[in-house]
């Protein structure tokens, strides 16, 4: 019966559903959006979590790594030795591929990173390979590298394939079997072969070093010594990190919240504005069915069907066109192939967040319906029938 | 006695002025009579019927309906009354045009939890007793004014009541269809034990009804 009253003003319910549906795919796409980056960017806070990160003063450091800033000469890792309560410190070269033939992307489009390779597992802790993979020999020149599934899968590189990065030649000795949205897309290099790559003027620099303290409670106390007795360098500790981008992430979220909060907002206007009308076309209707007994509770339920099902269409729809949107602007803006996203929609639209987004849509259509909903049932039957005649 | 009005009084206010739409009325209908509310427009005939259909409250007086002073009722309890006990005819048919005539008439047995079997079966008889078996699948809107009031007595039959009301019940037929219809209700008033109350201007009732009462200004008399 709901549906039938809904199909019977076609025109009104469909621009309905259409506005709801619009809302729900501005809702999805900038929120999946800045779900994933703020995800990314949090995932980023794993890496080296309980160590102190050493970079260039006056370099931009995003959780773990550094997007921009100076480097450092290599021995720096020969003073940092001497530190008390410096138990490792493994000194890494880490680039973002803003650039994409010739062109700057707005998101980096893969990250490489240079690490001695007796130190992998500071990066990559326990993840596998793909089968037939191996990690780069302990020739720390040789020229091999391990990529990350989504750069193998975009590239088709399998073990054994060439990669050419800034006019070298690395052979591809493992595809790591991994989820993380970083290592997905990263190039993992001996850190010699790295500096060769990328800084082939001054092959002995680096731009981060991971410090793992002798006792983690000292963290704090090492970073201190460090930025005291090393001069240019930044030791940053989890906790500094954290505050670094936490003001970023709280940002994004409150405007991401704002705007969803906004956005539900006009959908409850709109269906408010259609079920009013609906309903005031449908007065007779409502007090033919008190005059013939119907409870209060059956008219009040009929309409909160009705607009609840608008929400739920709309939802729906804007759902499945919001994460194709999604998709195609994380295409356009990670020049990633569209297909590749296609494979694996629920990584950068979770399952989680669509639950979230149908929810919210259908309780915001249903509390639209409220107030007709409360008028229909208040309808005055006698007044209502000797006024429509 | 199916229904007793004593002393029913229904004023509207409408800003200073007050309106006496009923005034002082008394009238009792018993089982399966056929009684006819004749007036002009504006008499008060609808009003009247509103107030006996509990579908309005008295300013002052009382309905006793099947000995019980109505007075005290919650709305819930007349929305059950309603339903249960009184079948309603408008004038202009008030079908829900989303629904078909089987859906129009299974209605009030849905709202009074009659099982999906019970409806379905009762429904059919009753469009077959209207003379609209074949129309069961029809939208108000394919019917004709004749088909849709008939649709609307079975829906009013529904739940076996023992009280139709029925405001204008031939005022949208054209003369032919409304013989039909007074033909119609007469019958099902003798034949099904139902007392019948109609509020028309339609003075060809008076001739197939048990007791008339006349209506002008909000007063009534008995002929």
């Amino acid at each position: 019966m709901c549906l039938r009253n809904l199909l019977r003003r076609r025109l009104r319910t469909s621009l309905c559903i259409l506005g709801i549906t619009l809302a729900t795919i501005f809702i999805v796409t900038i929120g999946a959006t800045t779900s994933r980056y703020t995800s990314v960017i949090r995932e980023m806070n794993i890496f080296f979590s309980g160590d102190i990160v050493v970079v260039a003063q006056g370099s931009i450091v995003v959780q773990a790594f550094p997007i921009s800033g100076g480097n450092l000469p290599e021995d720096t890792i020969d003073e940092m030795k001497e530190i008390e309560g410096v138990r490792t410190a493994v000194p890494m070269l880490v680039f973002f591929g803003y650039k994409l033939e010739g062109v700057i992307q707005p998101v980096p489009a893969n990250i490489s990173i240079g690490i001695p390779p007796e130190s992998w597992a500071i990066l990559v802790g326990s993840t596998p390979l793909k089968p037939d993979g191996r990690w780069p020999s302990a020739n720390s020149s040789a020229k091999e590298v391990v990529v990350g599934p989504s750069l193998a899968d975009q590239y088709n590189l399998a073990v054994s394939s060439t990669i050419r990065i800034q006019n070298n030649d690395l052979m591809v000795v493992g595809i790591l079997d991994t989820p993380s949205a970083i290592l997905t897309r990263a190039i993992i290099i001996p850190l010699r072969v790295a500096q060769h790559v990328y800084l082939p003027t001054h092959p002995s620099w680096i731009n981060m070093i991971v410090v793992e303290p002798e006792d983690e409670s000292m963290e704090k106390e090492v970073a201190e010594n460090i930025e005291t007795n090393i001069g240019g360098v930044e030791a940053l500790t989890a906790d500094e990190r954290n505050e670094i981008i936490a003001p970023l992430l709280s940002d994004i979220e409150m405007w991401n919240l704002g705007i969803r909060g906004m956005l539900f907002f006009l959908s409850m206007i709109l269906v408010t504005t259609v079920a009013v009308m609906n309903i005031s076309e449908r007065r007779r209707d409502f007090a033919t069915l008190g005059a013939i007994g119907a409870p209060r509770s059956f008219i009040f339920r009929l309409v909160i069907t009705e607009t609840t099902l608008i929400g739920l269409f709309g939802g729906l729809l804007g759902i499945l066109v919001g994460t194709v949107a999604t998709l195609l602007l994380a295409s356009l803006y990670t020049n990633i192939p569209l297909t590749l996203f296609f494979q694996s929609p629920f990584d950068i639209v979770s399952p989680v967040f669509m639950a979230e987004v149908l929810t919210s849509t259908v309780v915001v259509s249903c509390a639209a319906g409220l107030v007709p909903a409360v008028n229909a049932m208040r309808a005055n039957i006698s007044e209502v029938l000797r006024s429509e005649y | 006695m199916i229904v007793k009005a004593v002393e029913l009084t229904r004023i509207y206010r409408l800003g200073s002025s007050h309106i006496t739409a009923v005034d002082k009325v008394n009238l009792q209908v018993d089982e399966a009579n056929l009684v006819s509310i004749i007036g002009p427009s504006g008499s008060g005939k609808t009003t009247l019927l509103h107030l006996i259909g509990l579908n309005d409250t008295p300013t002052s007086g009382k309905i006793l309906f099947n000995g019980d002073d109505t007075s005290f009722l919650s709305e819930s309890e007349r929305r059950k009354t309603r339903l249960q006990r009184m079948g309603f005819i408008f004038q202009t048919f008030n079908l829900l045009p989303t629904l078909t005539a089987l859906e129009n008439v299974e209605l009030p047995m849905a709202l009074a939890k009659f099982s999906q079997k019970e409806q379905m079966g009762k429904t059919v008889n009753l469009l077959e007793t209207v003379g609209l078996a074949e129309r069961l699948q029809h939208r108000p809107k394919q019917l004709s004014a004749g088909e849709m009031q008939r649709v609307a007595i079975a829906r009013a039959l529904a739940n076996n009541p023992s009280l139709i009301l029925a405001d204008e019940p031939t005022g949208e037929l054209d003369s032919k269809a409304g013989c039909e219809i007074i033909n119609l209700l007469s019958e099902l008033c003798k034949n099904q034990n139902i007392a019948v109350v109609l509020a028309t201007h339609d003075e060809r009732m008076a001739e197939v009804s048990d007791v008339t009462y006349r209506i002008c200004d909000g007063v009534i008399t008995l002929e």
